[in-house]
């Protein structure tokens, strides 16, 4: 089985779409994640559900755990507000890391050591030219294997 | 002076510039300066390792290290957020007087435990009460930097330069208490005062914001109340042994490390995890210089200068006591007080020898320690609390520039050391008697 045969059509966003709309898209569609394209289709990188939410939870509710209990519930309520209008360029780690993206023709071996190996439970699968065909998500991945 | 005295302090000045500019990592410079003293026979194992006059101080590193497993314990407990948030509560959200507020909080968990960790704890708690206050975050960090190092001045365990002129000079916790606690509270009256013009733009009240501050639950912070007993009963302890120390026959770093083990233990924490916490970066970074330091010490280059300063100052004590105030606080503000204070106790450990012991000469230790924490908060890079707060701040995505904290650490610097210096006087002097 290859990476083709598995990949389905993804939704994807731009580094400058906004990160609240971002969010929108991955609680409608109840996605782990989205891939992130260049202006040419071509995927840079994937949005973890959990960046998004890292940008919208406040610093230093992440730095001090005890923090996160003293807010009361109407506050804690609205805490999504705290993405603003950032965009998604904003919610992605600074560092450079290992793009989650493999040809059609990896197996489904390569596919899983990818996302074991970038703890991604969503990777991209690109044609010749680079641009993108369509994701395999860890879902579809584990139905696959487990299923033979 | 032989070669390797020449080699030896070359060395050293290129680790104190590589210190000084961050351009290497400064455990990276520290730790290289010691190995190079050790290759060109500056110093040796018997000395770096094992000397009480040349070597590593164990006191010194043993103390933080006991410091900083208590500190990773209490940290844990929310006691500090529980009482930064109710103190805040008390101030009806009223943004100077919560300044106020928060600068004593910092100054006070200063005295007792060290800077860094002090601000690292007020720090998330100021963003949270800024940010229902609807008030600019910036002014409330800086002045809680340099509230820490005011208050960390107080106590032996308060800074890290304290905890090596306690080592180097044999003055006990009550000593500082003593000497420098008084002063210190005089400097906090005033530095509030002065947080209220130099800040004066950031004190926009608005009463549905300050409800916002009311409504936060303090006591949630306080999850485990198994382990908030146990950590200020282990902190307390420690804080009462320090101060009995003379009494107990106890160096204050053994307090400190038995404290830090004992609530270790009693705290069923994982220990590798608590253990996580310990700045062991800093460890190794003070391992260094006193390597460095010590073959100073062994090459004879800091007798020298410690005669020649003798010579300069001959017989005037005033004279000597306030260069080294006004000049620690200078130097301090370039570089990190910390390897400032390492580099001079040995030296004015000599001179106050020369002056008659510690009985008369003592106020020289008092200088470089008011001289060393002061001048840090003259600039961004003058303390170790002050880059930890332009770290945090950027990281928010709040960022503080160099220029913009040293425009009120300059102020901030010159008012305390310049309040310091009749202080010094009268007490040491005028009403020495």
């Amino acid at each position: 089985m290859r990476a083709a045969e598995l990949a389905v059509p993804f939704p994807t966003v731009r580094p400058g779409t906004p990160a609240i709309e971002a969010a929108r898209l991955l609680a409608g569609a109840d996605l782990p994640g989205l891939v992130v394209v260049d202006e040419d289709g071509r995927p840079r990188t994937i949005l973890a559900g959990t960046q998004v939410l890292r940008m919208a939870v406040p610093q230093y509710c992440q730095d001090d755990p005890a923090l996160t209990r003293v807010i009361d519930e109407a506050a804690a309520d609205v805490f999504h507000r705290g993405i603003g209008d950032r965009t998604v360029a904003d919610a992605l780690p600074r560092e450079h890391r290992e793009l989650p993206v493999v040809p059609g023709d990896a197996t489904v071996l390569e596919v899983a050591a990818l996302m074991a190996r970038t703890r991604t439970p969503l990777v991209a699968v690109v044609g010749d030219d680079g641009r993108m065909t369509g994701a395999i998500t860890l879902d579809a991945l584990l139905d696959r294997v487990l299923a033979q | 002076m032989s070669a390797t005295a020449w080699l030896a302090v070359a060395i050293f000045a290129v680790a104190y510039v590589l210190i000084a500019t961050e351009w290497t990592h400064r455990v990276t410079a520290a730790l290289g300066g010691a190995v190079a003293m050790l290759l060109i026979g500056a110093t040796d194992a018997e000395h770096a390792f094992f000397s009480e006059e040349s070597g590593i101080d164990w006191n010194v590193i043993f103390l933080l290290l006991g410091m900083m497993l208590i500190v990773a314990v209490v940290q844990r407990t929310g006691a500090f957020e529980f009482v930064a948030i109710w103190a805040s509560k008390r101030a009806r959200g009223r943004p100077f007087r919560v300044m106020v507020i928060l600068v004593v909080v910092t100054a006070l968990a200063s005295a007792v435990l060290d800077n860094v960790t002090t601000v690292l704890l007020i720090a998330p708690v100021t963003f949270l009460v800024c940010e229902r206050l609807d008030v600019p975050v910036v002014p409330f960090l800086i002045a809680e930097a340099m509230a820490s190092n005011i208050g960390g001045t107080a106590t032996l365990v308060g800074d890290p330069p304290n905890i090596i002129i306690a080592s180097r000079s044999g003055l006990t916790y009550n000593d500082f208490l003593v000497h420098l606690a008084p002063i210190v509270v005089l400097l906090m009256v005033v530095f509030v005062g002065l947080c209220r013009w130099l800040f004066r733009d950031a004190f926009r009240y608005d009463p549905e914001r300050a409800a916002a501050v009311m409504r936060l639950r303090e006591a949630d912070a306080i999850r485990d109340k198994r382990l908030l007993a146990v950590g200020l009963a282990v902190l307390g302890l420690v804080t009462a042994a320090f101060v009995l120390h003379t009494a107990l026959h106890l160096e204050p770093s053994v307090v400190a490390i038995v404290g830090g083990l004992v609530l270790l233990v009693l705290s069923r924490l994982d220990a590798e995890e608590v253990v996580k916490d310990v700045e062991w970066p800093t460890l190794v970074f003070f391992a260094g210089l006193f390597v460095m330091v010590g073959a100073l010490v062994h090459t004879g280059v800091i007798g020298r200068l410690a005669t020649a300063a003798a010579d300069a100052t001959e017989d005037r004590l005033l004279l000597a006591s306030m260069v080294l105030l006004w000049a620690s606080a200078l130097l301090s503000a370039i570089v990190d007080n910390i390897p400032y204070v390492a580099t001079m106790s040995p030296i004015v450990s000599d001179l106050v020898n020369n002056a008659g012991g510690l009985e008369q000469g003592q106020v020289l230790w008092w200088s470089l320690a008011l001289g060393a924490d002061l001048g840090g908060n003259a600039t961004a890079v003058g303390a170790s609390a002050n880059v930890v707060i332009l770290g945090i701040a950027a990281r928010a995505g709040k960022p503080i520039s160099f220029w913009q904290f040293t425009k009120y650490g300059l102020v901030v610097a010159a008012v305390t050391v310049g309040i310091s210096t009749p202080y010094l006087w009268l007490r040491y002097f005028v009403f020495a008697g």
